[in-house]
């Protein structure tokens, strides 16, 4: 009696995982509820198809790094950061993917700091626990759907404050400890989860006739020699271009005492605007053929984007140097 | 491996228990001290070896004290009656330099591991001030999950042995299983050895109404953690790391999403942790009783994080209160300084190392022993204005039971643990005294509805989800406070409407949880304690 009364417990638990599943998914299909988690993704979804050039994906040092607005006010070019807060390799690529369907990006830059994310066993058994859940029972991969039914809500806000990704971070925490490249022959394995994806984004790029570039901000938390010729020696391999910026932190001008939001972790204002800069100009460079986009009526909604973000980025800056 | 995993909660936890089903009784506890060393492994890795050399010390401290009251019993059996109290006072004080010097080892272990930094730190500071060229090198120093709580629990037991609570344990393994016991090794709860040591150790078959109980509770953590504590994580991250750029109702409502975050986060992951006991037939000590229902600071820390205020109350607090120098201290002041002052001054005698070593306990910053001292602060303040509140409440002819009273003490215990918490969550001192400083800078309740809480990074969907999950949780809370369900809990439903509720617990955790693409996993806040 009992043995039968929980296997009845357990087969209406099925049917009912399956039962909302199957709704999870047709939900998921339904373009005008369809929504992925990333909510820089939602902002891109946004944008008006097909204007932006250059994307850059990856975790929160894509973000605190690369301010697209401000590329804008120099070269004219359209970029966006899609990059989330702990963002795993993963779901970089699904990102992507996502954001290919509304926009033909002609370059993209990774931000590498996703590759050395959690490399334990447990969290890769953890990530195939979650995959094989989310494969069987697509409920629990789409189980936010029911956020897209407050659709009004949320894009009301997203269009409230949309720097093209980039998030405005003013606080100032040095970084003490001194030089962290150190130069070193051994290298650092990326987690097995990791180079797949990251062969998978290389595929899609080529598929798709996007230009790649691996991009690593200054970060001393996060990087070090040995990740350096890990992602070298990928980039040589399969004929990508690989710009690590931890090694031309002198050149860009980064100040630790002053660049530095949390410690060596991620890059303040005033970290993220030099790195812009320095990026900009190597985006301007002959090799990548970016459109300048200035001056084309169409783009008008960037230049007014800039004017507003440059004002708030002056005022911040001000303020962070009156507080040094 | 945390707890709220889907590895822990897919594999280790569903094997563990297999793995003890299937042994025979004998072998059950050796599958159960196994899987402990084996989860303690798979996180601190070789530093399991801390666990294992503070279990075989605690183990030998307790036989030595043991072998102590033996030969104690065996020669004041021999001696004469006027001699007995010779022997007895001889062989305390050697028991008392034995738990003392077994004490300082445990604790001299947890400093060095824990504190080294923060000691050399602050010492290299003052030698700047100094001017002295001289600087202590800081280490890079691991430190094994759990040491904290394991360390309580280990010295707990030897200063019962030590009481005569309970034995020695003669047997290795069995100590081992209580400081060992997988669920409790990341965040406690810290339990007595009269606790928990014999249901560990009976090894007693998987029962199905323990499996069900268990599951459920289990069930309920996660939702608390998943579809509360880490949404909004994000907020309060965001404005924590970040304080400078906020000011007024901004960081009012970060202080209370703390304040929020951290309670259904410890509080969901005992219920994990219970659940996984009970599944196992262990009952594990309560951590919390509805903390937000306290009249006041003092009944607020009986009902929050109950077994370390057990634990400081039973080996600090106690010791200290009845020590000679608190006593000569009464004497003392009752004939100079009058029985108030006297009875203030027992109080901050034995307030003060409780809720220094409190904020120690929480880790190596600033911010946590003013965190600790704001609540020894406002103790002896309560004790202070003690019997002013008596002659208020007498002649207002005021029912201190009645909602009319009751409400205002809630609310205002309620601003004491957001101002405590936000001290807590800055990332050190100095951040905390400038975020409650900017709170009171530009304050404008229109934050509230012009948009500005929704850019720090929760959505009104989150909002929502966030609002609606507390809902439950305090009507679940309110349903406890007020004993509404008697003992038979959930148990007392008809199976249709108690199956309800478990469909719609687990479906709320699938689709309200905050997991998957767009969220991030959040570690345990405990497990760094």
């Amino acid at each position: 009696m009992r043995i039968s009364k929980n296997f009845l417990f357990f087969l209406i638990l099925l049917l009912l995982l399956a039962g909302s599943s199957g709704w999870a998914s047709k939900a998921a299909r339904d373009k005008r509820l369809r929504k992925t988690g990333v909510k820089a993704a939602t902002q891109l979804k946004m944008e008006p198809n097909h204007t932006i050039d250059v994307l850059v994906v990856g975790d929160s040092l894509s973000y605190s790094s690369v301010a697209p607005l401000r590329i804008w006010k120099d070269y004219g070019i359209t970029a966006f950061v899609c990059g989330q807060p702990g963002q795993k390799v993963r779901e970089t690529y699904d990102a992507l993917k996502a954001a290919m369907k509304c926009q033909t990006p002609k370059l993209l830059i990774l931000e590498t700091n996703v590759l050395f994310r959690r490399q334990g066993g447990m969290d890769e058994l953890g990530e195939t626990v979650a995959e094989t859940g989310g494969r069987y029972f697509p409920v629990f991969q789409h189980h936010d759907i029911w956020k897209s039914f407050l659709k009004d809500f949320t894009e009301k806000i997203h269009k409230k404050k949309s720097y093209k990704g980039f998030e405005i971070r003013s606080t100032v925490r040095s970084y003490e400890k001194g030089i962290y490249m150190k130069e070193s022959s051994k290298s650092t394995e990326m987690g097995k989860n990791a180079e797949r994806y990251l062969d998978d984004i290389v595929a899609l790029c080529k598929e798709k006739n996007i230009k790649l570039l691996l991009l690593s901000t200054p970060s001393p938390k996060n990087y070090n020699y040995r990740k350096h010729n890990t992602l070298r020696e990928y980039a040589q391999t399969n004929a990508l271009a690989y710009l690590d910026m931890n090694l031309e932190t002198d050149r860009i001008g980064i100040d630790w005492k002053a660049d530095s939001l949390d410690r060596g972790d991620h890059l303040n204002l005033s970290g993220a605007c030099k790195v812009t800069d320095y990026l900009g100009k190597y985006l301007a460079g002959p090799e990548w053929k970016l459109t300048d986009h200035r001056g084309d009526k169409a783009y008008q909604a960037w230049e007014e984007a800039s004017a507003k973000f440059e004002k708030i980025v002056s005022k911040r800056l001000v303020k962070m140097k009156g507080k040094r | 491996m945390a707890y709220h995993t889907a590895v822990y909660l897919a594999f280790f936890l569903p094997a563990a228990l297999v793995a003890y089903q299937l042994s025979p009784k004998k072998m059950r506890r050796v599958v159960l001290l196994s899987a402990g060393y084996f989860f303690f492994w798979l996180i601190s890795r070789e530093l399991v070896l801390y666990l294992i050399g503070t279990t075989i010390f605690t183990y030998y401290i307790g036989v030595w004290l043991g072998w102590m009251k033996l030969r104690y019993q065996t020669e004041a059996a021999a001696a004469s009656g006027e001699e007995q109290a010779g022997i007895r006072k001889q062989y305390k004080r050697k028991e008392r330099w034995i738990l003392t010097g077994s004490v300082l080892v445990l604790v001299g272990i947890l400093a060095w591991l824990k504190y080294y930094n923060f000691f050399a730190g602050n010492l290299n500071a003052l030698l700047r001030i100094s001017g002295s060229a001289v600087s202590i090198a800081e280490k890079d120093i691991l430190l094994p999950i759990g040491i904290s709580f394991y360390t309580l629990q280990a010295i707990g037991y030897m200063a019962d042995v030590y009481w005569e609570k309970v034995p020695a344990e003669k047997n290795l393994g069995k100590l081992a299983l209580f400081l060992g016991f997988f669920p409790q090794i990341m965040e406690g709860p810290i339990s007595m050895y009269s606790q928990t040591a014999d249901a560990l150790w009976e090894g007693n078959p998987l029962k199905e109404e323990n499996l069900s109980k268990g599951s459920v509770r289990i069930l309920w953590g996660l939702f608390k953690k998943m579809i509360i504590a880490d949404r909004l994580y994000v907020l309060v991250s965001a404005v924590f790391e970040h304080y400078e750029d906020y000011s007024g109702l901004v960081i009012a409502a970060a202080a209370v999403a703390y304040t929020v975050q951290l309670y259904m986060e410890f509080s969901g992951c005992m219920d994990i942790v219970i659940g996984s006991g009970r599944m196992f037939g262990v009952i594990l000590p309560e951590n919390f009783n509805q903390p937000f229902a306290s009249g006041n600071a003092a009944e607020f820390w009986r009902r929050w994080h109950m077994t370390l205020g057990v634990w400081f109350k039973t080996y600090i607090f106690y010791p200290v209160s009845v020590s000679s120098m608190v006593k000569k201290w009464n004497r003392f002041g009752r004939k100079h300084l009058g029985k108030y002052v006297a009875k203030l001054g027992v109080s901050a005698i034995a307030l003060f190392p409780v809720w220094l070593l409190n904020g120690l306990w929480h880790g190596p910053q600033w911010n946590y022993i003013f965190y600790g001292m704001y609540y020894f602060a406002i103790l002896l303040g309560g004790v202070a204005l003690e019997a002013v509140r008596s002659k208020a409440l007498s002649l207002l002819h005021a029912n201190e039971h009645a909602l009319y009273w009751r409400i205002p003490q809630i609310l205002k215990t309620w601003v004491i643990i957001f101002v405590g918490e936000l001290f807590f969550r800055a990332n050190g001192l100095l951040a905390g005294l400038r975020m409650f400083v900017s709170m009171f800078q530009d304050f404008t309740f229109e934050d509230l509805w012009n948009g500005t809480l929704l850019r720090l990074g929760l959505d009104m969907a989150d909002y929502l989800a966030v609002a609606a999950g507390c809902l439950v949780v305090a009507c679940v809370g309110m349903i406890k406070e007020r004993k509404l369900l008697g003992e038979a809990g959930l148990q007392a439903f008809r199976t249709p409407v108690r199956w309800g509720l478990y469909y719609g617990l687990i479906f709320a955790v699938i689709i309200f949880g905050a997991y998957g693409v767009g969220y991030q996993q959040v570690d345990l806040i405990y497990a760094n304690f």
